[in-house]
This record gives structure tokens, C-alpha cells and sequence, in this order.
């Protein structure tokens, strides 16, 4: 009975420990490195997908006990204490994939002190956390029932329908206002999403998509340990078979293959479509009572989002559902309820993540951490349902009986299996070995360091024609640049002699090094000074024959017995001075650090703005001193605008300000 | 008394000293603001709480937490992180902050920025030079403006002064001051000869967040506690159509004189429901 579900525990194994190894780079190297969330985009798949959507499919704790507990349907009462572990479940990893979320998950409590009921946000908080503290309450007798502390557990019984009451007005209430959460964004989410609906939409559909997942559950629970009950004793993939291939009279013929559980569940799926109905229909009357049909476009993908999401979150499982020829197939109703769960999944995605990429300007999508944390932590629940199921009597009374039959019955087989199965016997074992491939291989997939962007680089300034009369500089190679007449410039100033004017430093045996050489970080300051290459150079010029013997080369330019630092050794221009040809003696700054090259940017606004400055004055002519002299963009609105290629460039309304 | 900020279009040159002031007083590193500059999409970053943008060809505004009367983000946070001031500044609280971002979702300006590259991150926006104000100074980038582009004062006061300058100027500027109505006024004040919708400012009559939210919110404990109530109410309903039901039954039988003892009075079969309940419940009423 085992081997059934022993594929499913390990692939989850593997996936709740990469997501181990995801929540502890989340921890270690903080959000931005391991997410790709941004300032546009500041929620994403863990608060969506785990918190919104898991939380409100774990509806099912409060909606089968309105049904058993208040409207006394007793005929559903096999299906409370399944309801009950899948609300324990999903609010669980809700809030364990909340806290890897947060900023600082140390604070995690600030909410329980810190007031604010104005916000929704701590409304959901204080609700959340007082239903998971209900659903514990509902699910310890399971508990002690087994534990056979047999006080706690009659009172645990007796406060039962207190803390199904209590449970069912909390939910009323977190439910609608998760969805009150996106109330506050009516410019930023689409208007297919944005709703003042939205908390209505929200519980309506978690109510009927919640009872759904818990008749998917219920339908897999039975394929793994007890397909009898639901299953029956025919079979029924060659009704379906003979159904979809036309042949509906020969399946009738085979009369209908139901498990004594069937029509409890189909009676259940019915109910929640019953309310997916409801929900479709006031999302199609939200779409005129909101103005929200004038945002249908053919052309948008939106639009085709919204109406498959409404498609698998309502048409498919009412039509499943409520079809007399699939209404009472296993499998159309497997496939109803998995269609409801996955559409109620999406529709959170859509009014929390792609409702809101049209305003981001971006498309956000989750890393591989992301991924694997949120992925892990469903995991680790759907282990705890496992254990759950197999260690207490959740869906049916009688499974220790037949759990202990099987196992007498796998006891039996031949010697050989059972040294196999000795070996990975324990799944605590399985689990490790699992781990021993996993957790290297999510460690090497998702260790940040390795994504982080290379640091920008600065272009040189290109000439715009081969004589390099004419220069752009556009050091951020972001479309900001500005032109600069090179040759102008030069025959100004006084012809070859005056390159020396901007070409303040040159490499060895160099006249024009160009700016980009040593300045080669736009806004950040470079260290330029090659020391090793120095040491071989000095070596090979005194003779030495390499580089260090008994120190010779340091004391070329360090003093000996001085601690050797930069500030402690000898000047550049001592050497430097001879190699180059300037007439002019390059005037030395003792402030001025030259081993160390300012960014690019700060190069060419010192490099030119002293000049422009001292001729402004000189030449009466302050506009050579504006910004907008360089950065056609700057332009201030009095001076005549000089046509300049950028502006092609700069189409857009709003874009930085200034050149590079 | 409220401070506000107003900023004249006109008049910005965009020469972002404001900027480098902003980057001074708060403390952040120039480097790394100006890398922001580059490679964010509006200038704004955790390093960079200011900006300046280009509105149109030679139109710039500054760009940067625009101090709503009625903040969207203050309504938002679930601690309580984040306040209006009496003084004006819409102002954080890190020792609070919890990092769950939904001021930045909340706010319309898309303003918050957090600093994603820490292990413990806080949220970051201009706060108006809360602590200058405080010495009786102007806000860094007010005193660093050399265009005359930005005042401050009063919001009132700055409002009328705006109205003035419109007055005066006729057709130098639009006839609108934006930030007086918009998401119930903000403290950030603009005038322009351009429209200015491309910094995020909707239509002048749109109304503040927290009025879509703050009077349902009010409501929850009354939904919550009648929601309870009405559960009780529908039991006590439920439970005693199922007695009178039971009892109805139990007379059937003894009237028929068959079966009797216990068992008979809670044969309530299983599977029932309410329309079955009711009609047990009417049979027995006379």
C-alpha cells in the first residue's frame, strides 16, 4: 500500500529540501539576492501563491462544518476531519512561506502589539493567526484521541462547536479581506481585476474552490489507500473510455460504478459548483456593475488570461460536475475538482501578479528560489498530510485494520524484496539519501552570488567619423550622450600642442591615451595602478633579472625601513614626467591620489567644466557654462534648442533627466 | 500647522542638486546614487530618495514621496510604521517595520523603495527632512534649489501662493494646481505649464485610498459578530426543527404501537437534510 504513494513522499522529500536550501539563502544573502522582486513588483509568488491563494484554498475547515456542525448535514461528517488537516495544512505553510517573506521575519509578532485597524493587511494577520490557532484546537482531538488522553480530548469535544462557530465568523471575515488587500491599488491593478467586489469575488470563490480541493483530496486519498470507496468495484476507466468514444449506451449498460463514498463527494463537488455558479455569475455582473468590459480586448493578453481562468476556475467544473454523464466518474470529478483548485490558484495570481505588470512597466517572474521555496513548502505540507493520513484515522476509521492486514500480507513476499525494502525501509532514510543528491545540486542551482549583473561598463567615445573630428560620449551606453567636436576643440585651443589640456595623463609612450582607459566605471572610481606590471617593468630596467631580488625593486620607489604604502612611496610624475613628451609639467596635486582614476563621469564634467567656466567669464558668453552646452537634454527653455541627435533617442514622456 | 512643498515646473532646470542634497542630509552614498540614477526607471532607489524627472523636452519635476493629506501607505501598515505628522511629513519607522511591503503596493506614486541588497531591510522614502523642519529649517532640497524652483511653507499658504502665480501669469501656465485634490490632496504642491500626468497624477477629483477601504474596515466587527450570531441562530433554528422532528416520529410509532425504546426516538436517519427536516417539522405541528 505503500509503494502507491512512496514515488509521490520522495519526489516531495526532494522538493521540500531544495526548498530548505532556498529558505536558507533567503535568510543568509536577503531578498533581493535570492528573489526577483523589485520596487515595481514588491509582492510576488511566496505572499500570492503560498499566503493568498493558500489560505483560501484551505477553505474547506469552515465550509464542511457550516455544513455538518450548523446545517446538521450529517451525511458529509466523514469529511470533517479531512477538512479540518487541510485547514491546519494550508494555513500552516501559508504562514511558514509568509515568514521567509517578510523583511525580518524576527519581527513576526510586532502585529500582535503594534496596532494598526485601519489596515487590512492586520486584519488578515490577526485573523490568519486566530484560525490556524482554531484549526489546532479541531484537529488535537485526532490527536489525543490517539495519545488516549482521554480528558483533554472529551474537552477538546466539548468545545468543538464553540471553535467551529468562532472558526466559521473569523473566515468569514480574513477571506473577504484578503481580498480588500488589492482595494487600495484601483490605478495600478487592471480594471479586469479591480473590483470594489473584490472581497465578495474572493470568498465566494475560495468557499466553492476550498470544498473542491478538499473532493480532489478525498478522490486522491482514495486511489492511494482505498479505492474501493470511491472507485467501486468496477471499472471505471473503461466506462469513461466507452463514454468519450461515443459508445454512452454500452457504458449505461455497465451501470454506473460508484464507491460507497461517491455520492457523499459528488454531493459535496455539487454544493461548491453550486457557489463556483454563484461566483461566475457575479464576475459576469462585476463586468458591467464595474465598467470592467470596456478593458475586454481582443488584442490583450489579459483579457484571454481572465476568461481562462474563469474557464477552469467555474464553466469546467460546473460543466463536470453537473453533466449527467461525468457526474458520477471518478475521474471527471478528479479532473472538476483539480480544474477549480488550479482556477482559484490562478485567479489569485492574476488580481496579486498580472494584473499589476501592465502598471510595473515589467514582467516579474519568480526566481529559482522563488520556485523551489514555494514549491518546498507545499511539499513539506503535503508530507504532513501523509503522516497525517497514515498515522491517524483522518479519512476513514478502519485504515489501522487494514494497514496492518497489508502489511501482513507485504511480510509475506520473498526474501529478496525484503532486503530492498529493509535497506530504504524508513522514509527518514529515504529522505537523507534523497537529500544527499538534492541539496548540493539546489545549493549549486541557486547559490545568489552567481546571478548577480556585471557592473556596467563604460564605452569609449566613439568617433562619429574616421578623423575623430567629431566624438559622442556616451559613457552609460544608455542613449544619453553628448557630441563633442573634437577638432574644434583642438584647433582652438592651439593644435597638437594643446592635447595635453585634456589628455592630462598618458601611458608610457603615449601622447592621447583616451579618457576610457583609466576612468572605466561610469559613476565609481577605479584603482589604476598596476603594481605587479611596475615591479617587472622597474626590475627590467635596473637590471635586476627579476623582480624581487633582496627587495631591490621595492626600494625604487619605496624607502626602506618606512612601513610601504602608497602615501610612503615615491610620486608618480617622477618617472611618469620623463615619459611622457608634455612640454607642460603636469601640475602635481599632493590631494590627488593618481593611482586611483575617478569615475567616468566625474572625468568629463571636471575635465570640461573647468575651461567652460573660466570662458564664460572671459568670453561673456555664460551659456557656456549651462549644463545644457553638453546635455542637449538640459536645455533650459530660454536658450535657442540645439538640434541634436539625442533627442531621437529620448522619446519618451518621462525619462531620466541628464546625460552620461 | 502642515508643511507642504511647491514646486514650479517652470522654473526646474533639472540640475539635480536637489538630488545631491537629498543624498547629503540622508546620509547615503553618492556613488551609489548615482548608479540608481542610471539604472532605475524613475531615478528613485533605496540610495536615491529623490529624483528628477523629465516631464516633456526641457520640463523636469521632481519626483519623490509626495506626503499625502490622507496616505494611502500610513492606512496600509498593519503596525502602524508609518504616520502623517501633524507637521506635515509622512513619516517611517524602522523599529516597527515588519518588511512586508505593503506600503509600497498601497502607495499611488509607487514611491516606497526597499532595500532589497540587505539581510535586514527597511523600507526607504523622503520624509521631508522631518528632523530639519524640526530645527525650524527648510527641507534639504528647498534650500538647495538655486532656480527658485521649490518652496516651502504652509500648505494653505502655498496653495494660495500657487493660485497667485497662475492668477498673474495668465496662460503661462495650466489652470491647475496639482496635489490640491488628487487621492484627497497631497503635500507635495505642483504648478506647470505642461500636464504632469506622467508622474502618476490621476484625474483632480479622485478620491483618497483609504476612503475605499478605511469604512469598510470599520464594519468587520460588526460582520464578524453577526455573522457568529446569525450561525447560532440558524443552530438553534436547525436543532429544534430536529427535535420536534424526532418527537413527531416517536409519537408515529407509539401511535402505531411497533418498535419502541430509545432507539425509536433517535431515529433520525442519516443523510437528511434541511427540506426533509422541515416537512418532519410541519407534520408534527398540529
Amino acid at each position: 500500500m505503500s509503494g502507491r504513494t512512496r514515488g509521490i513522499k520522495d519526489v516531495l522529500w526532494a522538493l521540500a529540501l531544495a526548498g530548505l536550501v532556498a529558505g536558507a539563502f533567503r535568510l543568509w544573502f536577503g531578498l533581493g539576492a535570492t528573489t526577483n522582486l523589485t520596487d515595481a513588483v514588491p509582492w510576488g509568488l511566496w505572499k500570492i501563491l503560498n499566503m493568498v491563494a493558500g489560505v483560501a484554498i484551505s477553505t474547506s475547515g469552515f465550509t464542511v462544518g457550516f455544513l455538518v456542525y450548523v446545517l446538521k448535514m450529517e451525511r458529509f461528517k466523514p469529511l470533517m476531519k479531512p477538512a479540518i488537516l487541510v485547514a491546519f495544512l494550508g494555513y500552516g505553510c501559508s504562514c511558514l512561506a509568509l515568514l521567509f517573506d517578510i523583511g525580518l521575519p524576527h519581527r513576526f509578532w510586532h502585529p500582535f502589539v503594534m496596532w494598526n485597524e485601519h489596515s487590512f493587511l492586520f486584519e488578515v494577520f490577526w485573523c490568519v493567526i486566530l484560525y490556524f490557532t482554531v484549526t489546532s484546537i479541531e484537529l488535537a482531538p485526532l490527536v489525543f484521541d490517539k495519545l488516549k488522553a482521554e480528558k483533554v480530548s472529551r474537552f477538546l469535544h466539548r468545545i468543538a462547536f464553540g471553535a467551529v462557530i468562532v472558526g466559521i465568523s473569523l473566515s468569514s471575515l480574513h477571506h473577504s479581506s484578503l481580498g480588500s488587500l488589492f482595494l487600495v491599488t484601483p490605478q495600478r491593478l487592471h480594471p479586469l481585476w479591480y473590483t470594489p467586489l473584490l472581497p465578495l469575488l474572493f470568498i465566494i470563490s475560495a468557499m466553492g474552490a476550498g470544498m473542491m480541493f478538499l473532493v480532489l483530496l478525498k478522490i486522491l486519498y482514495a486511489r492511494w489507500y482505498d479505492p474501493v470507496s470511491i472507485f467501486g468495484p468496477r471499472d471505471e476507466r473503461r466506462r469513461l473510455v466507452l463514454i468519450l468514444t461515443g459508445k454512452g449506451k454500452e457504458a449505461e449498460e455497465m451501470g454506473p460504478a460508484r464507491g460507497r463514498d461517491l455520492p457523499m463527494v459528488v454531493g459535496l463537488a455539487s454544493i461548491a459548483t453550486g457557489i463556483l455558479g454563484v461566483y461566475l455569475l457575479l464576475q459576469i455582473f462585476n463586468l458591467f456593475y464595474h465598467g470592467a468590459w470596456q478593458a475586454l480586448d481582443v488584442a490583450s493578453w489579459e483579457t484571454w488570461l481572465f476568461a481562462f481562468e474563469l474557464f477552469i476556475a467555474a464553466v469546467l467544473p460546473l460543466a463536470l460536475v453537473w453533466s449527467p454523464r461525468t457526474r458520477y466518474s471518478p475521474r471527471a470529478l478528479g479532473i472538476a475538482a483539480f480544474s477549480a483548485s488550479a482556477g482559484l490558484a490562478l485567479n489569485r495570481l492574476d488580481v496579486g501578479i498580472f494584473g499589476y505588470f501592465h502598471d510595473a512597466a515589467q514582467i516579474y517572474f519568480p526566481s529559482l528560489a522563488e520556485w523551489a521555496l514555494s514549491v518546498g513548502v507545499v511539499a513539506a505540507a503535503g508530507l504532513a498530510f501523509f503522516f497525517f493520513v497514515e498515522n491517524f484515522p483522518v479519512f476513514d476509521d478502519d485504515w489501522f485494520e487494514r494497514r496492518r492486514i497489508s502489511r501482513m500480507v507485504e511480510a509475506s513476499f520473498d526474501s529478496l524484496s525484503r532486503v530492498w525494502r529493509t535497506a530504504l525501509k524508513s522514509g527518514l532514510e529515504r529522505a537523507s539519501l534523497i537529500g544527499v543528491v538534492v541539496v548540493p545540486l539546489a545549493w549549486i542551482l541557486m547559490y545568489p552570488p552567481y546571478g548577480e549583473p556585471d557592473p556596467p561598463e563604460v564605452r569609449p567615445a566613439a568617433g562619429m567619423n574616421v578623423t575623430r573630428t567629431q566624438l559622442r560620449i556616451d559613457g552609460n551606453q544608455a542613449g544619453v550622450q553628448t557630441e563633442f567636436p573634437h577638432e574644434d576643440h583642438k584647433e582652438r585651443l592651439g593644435g597638437e600642442e594643446s592635447c595635453v589640456t585634456c589628455h592630462h595623463m598618458a601611458l608610457p609612450e603615449d601622447e592621447t591615451t583616451p579618457c576610457f582607459r583609466c576612468h572605466t566605471h561610469l559613476v565609481d572610481s577605479t584603482m589604476i595602478f598596476d603594481h605587479e606590471e611596475h615591479e617587472a617593468f622597474v626590475a627590467e630596467e635596473e637590471g635586476f633579472g627579476g623582480p624581487y631580488p633582496e627587495n631591490h625593486t621595492c626600494a625604487v620607489c619605496h624607502t626602506q625601513g618606512v612601513t610601504k604604502t602608497a602615501e610612503t612611496a615615491k610620486s608618480c610624475m617622477d618617472c611618469h614626467q620623463e615619459d611622457t613628451d608634455w612640454d607642460q609639467e603636469v601640475e602635481e596635486d599632493p590631494t590627488v591620489d593618481l593611482a586611483r582614476a575617478v569615475s567616468y563621469m566625474e572625468a568629463m564634467h571636471e575635465n570640461c567644466m573647468g575651461c567652460h567656466q573660466d570662458e564664460a567669464v572671459k568670453q561673456d558668453r555664460p551659456e557656456l557654462r549651462d549644463c545644457s552646452t553638453c546635455h542637449s537634454s538640459l536645455t533650459p527653455r530660454d536658450h535657442p534648442v540645439r538640434a541634436l541627435a539625442d533627442q531621437q533617442v529620448r522619446g519618451g514622456s518621462t525619462s531620466m533627466a541628464g546625460g552620461g | 500647522m502642515s508643511a507642504a512643498i511647491l514646486v514650479d515646473v517652470t522654473k526646474c532646470t533639472g540640475c539635480e542638486r536637489c538630488v545631491d542634497a537629498c543624498v547629503e542630509e540622508n546620509g547615503l552614498d553618492p556613488v551609489q546614487a548615482q548608479k540608481d540614477r542610471a539604472t532605475t526607471e524613475d531615478g528613485l532607489s533605496d540610495n536615491r530618495l529623490l529624483s528628477i524627472l523629465q516631464v516633456e523636452d526641457g520640463r523636469f519635476a521632481r519626483m519623490s514621496c509626495m506626503h499625502c493629506v490622507e496616505p494611502s501607505c500610513v492606512s496600509a501598515c498593519l503596525v502602524g510604521g508609518i504616520t502623517k505628522t501633524p507637521e506635515g511629513p509622512v513619516v517611517y519607522d524602522p523599529d516597527k517595520c515588519i518588511g512586508c511591503r505593503y506600503c509600497m503596493l498601497a502607495c499611488p506614486f509607487h514611491v516606497p523603495r526597499y532595500e532589497w541588497d540587505e539581510t535586514v531591510p527597511f523600507m526607504k522614502k523622503c520624509a521631508m527632512c522631518f528632523q530639519r523642519l524640526n530645527d525650524g529649517l527648510e527641507p534639504a532640497c528647498v534650500e538647495a534649489c538655486p532656480n527658485d524652483a521649490l518652496h516651502f511653507g504652509e500648505r494653505d499658504d502655498l496653495l494660495r501662493k500657487a493660485h497667485d502665480l497662475i492668477a498673474s501669469n495668465r496662460g503661462s501656465y495650466v489652470d491647475r494646481v496639482w496635489g490640491e485634490h488628487e487621492f484627497g490632496g497631497t503635500s507635495v504642491l505642483y504648478i506647470s505649464d505642461v500636464d504632469l500626468a506622467s508622474l502618476g497624477w490621476p484625474a483632480p477629483d479622485t478620491e483618497a485610498i483609504p476612503s475605499l477601504t478605511e469604512p469598510l474596515i470599520e464594519k468587520t466587527p460588526f460582520i464578524g459578530l453577526s455573522v457568529a450570531g446569525g450561525l447560532l441562530g440558524l443552530n438553534w433554528i436547525i436543532q429544534r426543527r430536529r427535535r420536534l422532528g424526532a418527537e413527531a416520529v416517536a409519537a408515529q410509532d407509539e401511535g402505531a404501537g411497533g418498535a419502541t425504546g430509545p432507539a425509536a426516538s433517535e431515529a433520525v436517519p442519516e443523510g437528511e437534510d434541511e427540506g426533509e427536516e422541515a416537512k418532519l417539522a410541519e407534520r408534527s405541528s398540529p
